[in-house]
């Protein structure tokens, strides 16, 4: 017991009621633009429904760069706090995810890299990142598909490089335009994100056709 | 000619290699929405003969997947979240003339225009809340900070009430329970002080809303909830809308969904439970529930939504419980109801019950 009133009590428990579920009422319908400028206006619920929809996937996206989760977690906290920071003097942004994933993949680069320079060369530095898993879940497709077939896919994937499996995860995982696919990747043009996609699924093709040829 | 014909001519002759390198394709698959499942599932109905073909591209699309499938958990939800407002709180509070001291991974250009007024505006704010919290939290300072005028509403057994806040809020108080508010909320913060039970419409609006009860803090920014302190000392909330993330005292965290109930022991035990609407908030909406209530609680709920005192005279079978709903009802049908059910009889003299067990 507190006898003394004048003393406060360190050790509330709290309880967060973020009010979260409520942004999606307000925000679900709207285009990005309009709850992108709404958060550049100070909205709170705006913000709320922006880490609601996006946190989770940013996440998962800083998993495929990155094995350290605090760091992920810490990256996306310090994303959001330079963004909330700069509201007022945002730039429009289109399309939200993307625009995110981009800035969540520099952060995640830089903060591993000190130095600028490695910005760049640092997605190929480490073959791991941006590891794809091809696994097919119907037993239908898996009659269709032999076990042996699919391997081959997986290895055909594994054999892309980096930059091609980034862009083919933004394309298929996360069902990304072409549009998008630039942002994310930092491209200044969206052909670029269409040459990467198109050159990987040739490579693919490519490996796939030679191996199976071998085979016969 | 319209866009679904355009769009038939291209599709018409598309093999695989088309269907995967598509956007529109691949944004039917990955996020379906009214629109493009129109488009496709029409396109399909027209073409039957590409079925195949669409299915075995939905299925290439499908099998890839990310490698690494972590899951970001509730928990790093909530402390992600908290971590970020936080962050706002310092920069106000710490960095009032060099914002850009407190981060050093953040762009100088910004932080440097960042204008005087809104930190003079920032240190009021603080001020203020600082003024409140002192004011609500220690009422018996014999020195209550000026300008702060709190308003008390309290209800005796037997009577609920509606107060409407300045904010547009709504409190639903319920009998022998009490709650306390400033008559002006500050610009940063809504907090409001409780004993006993209410349910809360809050408005939704950036100054988080904060219900305090004993030593527990709710922090909502727009939902809809129910805060029951018993008189054990357990603390109920059973969330409406929204969402909620619980602190304990021993450090856990727990998130509750919409429809979930958090119980709060006194000694820090919690758990987590559905709750039946009705039975734990219809009080506002004047329904009084029983649920295989004992005979104790069945007491103790009259009393407090009648103001009367039962007596209990007789033998009473301690396995008794009572099941029913009453809506807005008068004491006496509500007593002969229950007696109804159970063989016992009731007196009314004036606030004085007598339930007798004949048996």
């Amino acid at each position: 017991m507190n006898h003394n009133p004048k003393l406060p009590n360190t050790e509330y428990s709290t309880i967060y009621l973020l009010g979260h579920s409520e942004s999606i009422k307000v925000y679900d319908s709207k285009p990005d633009l309009d709850i992108w400028n709404a958060f550049n206006k100070g909205d709170e619920i705006a913000f709320n429904y922006i880490y609601k929809m996006y946190v989770t996937v940013l996440f998962k996206y800083g998993c495929q760069v990155s094995r350290d989760h605090n760091h992920i977690q810490d990256c996306i906290q310090n994303i959001f706090i330079d963004l909330r920071r700069k509201r007022g003097q945002l730039n429009e942004v289109q399309s939200i995810k993307a625009y995110l994933f981009k800035i969540l993949y520099r952060e995640l680069i830089r903060k591993s890299n000190k130095s600028k320079e490695a910005v760049h060369q640092y997605p190929e530095k480490i073959p791991n990142n941006f590891s794809i898993e091809f696994s097919q879940e119907t037993k239908l497709i898996q009659q269709e598909n032999s076990q042996e077939k699919i391997e081959r896919i997986q290895g055909a994937i594994n054999k892309l490089t980096c930059r091609q499996r980034q862009a083919i995860l933004l394309f298929y995982e996360e069902g990304m335009t072409y549009k998008e696919i630039s942002v994310a990747m930092d491209f200044s043009e969206v052909k670029s994100a269409r040459k990467v996609i198109y050159r990987a699924l040739a490579t693919m093709k490519t490996l796939l056709q030679t191996k199976s040829e071998n085979e016969v | 000619m319209d866009l679904l014909s355009i769009y038939n001519m291209k599709y018409k002759d598309y093999d695989i290699d088309h269907f995967i390198t598509d956007e529109f394709f691949i944004q039917w698959i990955k996020n379906p929405n009214e629109n493009n499942s129109h488009f496709w599932e029409k396109w399909m109905e027209q073409h039957p003969e590409k079925r195949p073909l669409v299915s075995k591209a939905a299925n290439l699309i499908r099998s890839v997947k990310y490698a690494d499938n972590t899951e970001f958990t509730d928990r790093m939800y909530v402390e992600t979240f908290e971590e970020i407002l936080k962050a706002d709180n310092h920069f106000r509070q710490l960095n009032p003339i060099s914002p850009t001291k407190i981060s050093t991974t953040h762009t100088k250009k910004v932080n440097s225009f960042f204008p005087l007024r809104g930190i003079a505006a920032s240190l009021l704010v603080l001020f203020c809340l600082w003024a409140q919290y002192e004011a609500i939290n220690f009422k018996t300072d014999p020195e209550p900070i000026a300008e702060i005028v709190l308003v008390k509403r309290s209800n005796p057994a037997g009577k609920k009430s509606i107060i409407d806040l300045p904010d547009g809020s709504r409190i639903h108080l319920n009998a022998n329970s009490e709650i306390e508010f400033p008559r002006e909320f500050s610009n940063d913060i809504r907090l409001v002080s409780l004993t006993g039970e209410a349910f809360f419409e809050i408005e939704k609006e950036s100054r988080p809303f904060i219900v305090q009860s004993g030593e527990t803090k709710i922090k909502v920014l727009g939902t809809s909830f129910n805060v029951n302190k018993k008189e054990n000392g357990s603390l109920y909330v059973a969330l409406v809308t929204g969402k909620v993330s619980v602190d304990t005292q021993n450090g856990s965290r727990m998130t509750l969904e919409p429809n979930e109930m958090l119980v709060l022991e006194d000694g820090g035990a919690y758990r987590k439970t559905g709750f039946d609407a009705k039975e734990v908030i219809g009080w506002k909406d004047k329904y009084l529930v029983f649920k295989t209530s004992s005979l104790p609680e069945v007491r103790r709920k009259l009393e407090q939504w009648y103001g009367v005192k039962i007596e209990l005279k007789g033998d009473f079978d301690t396995k008794w419980t009572y099941s029913g709903t009453y809506k807005d009802e008068m004491l006496e049908n509500v007593l002969r109801g229950i007696c109804m059910t159970s063989g016992m009889n009731y007196k009314i003299d004036k606030k004085q019950i007598t339930l007798t067990n004949p048996k």
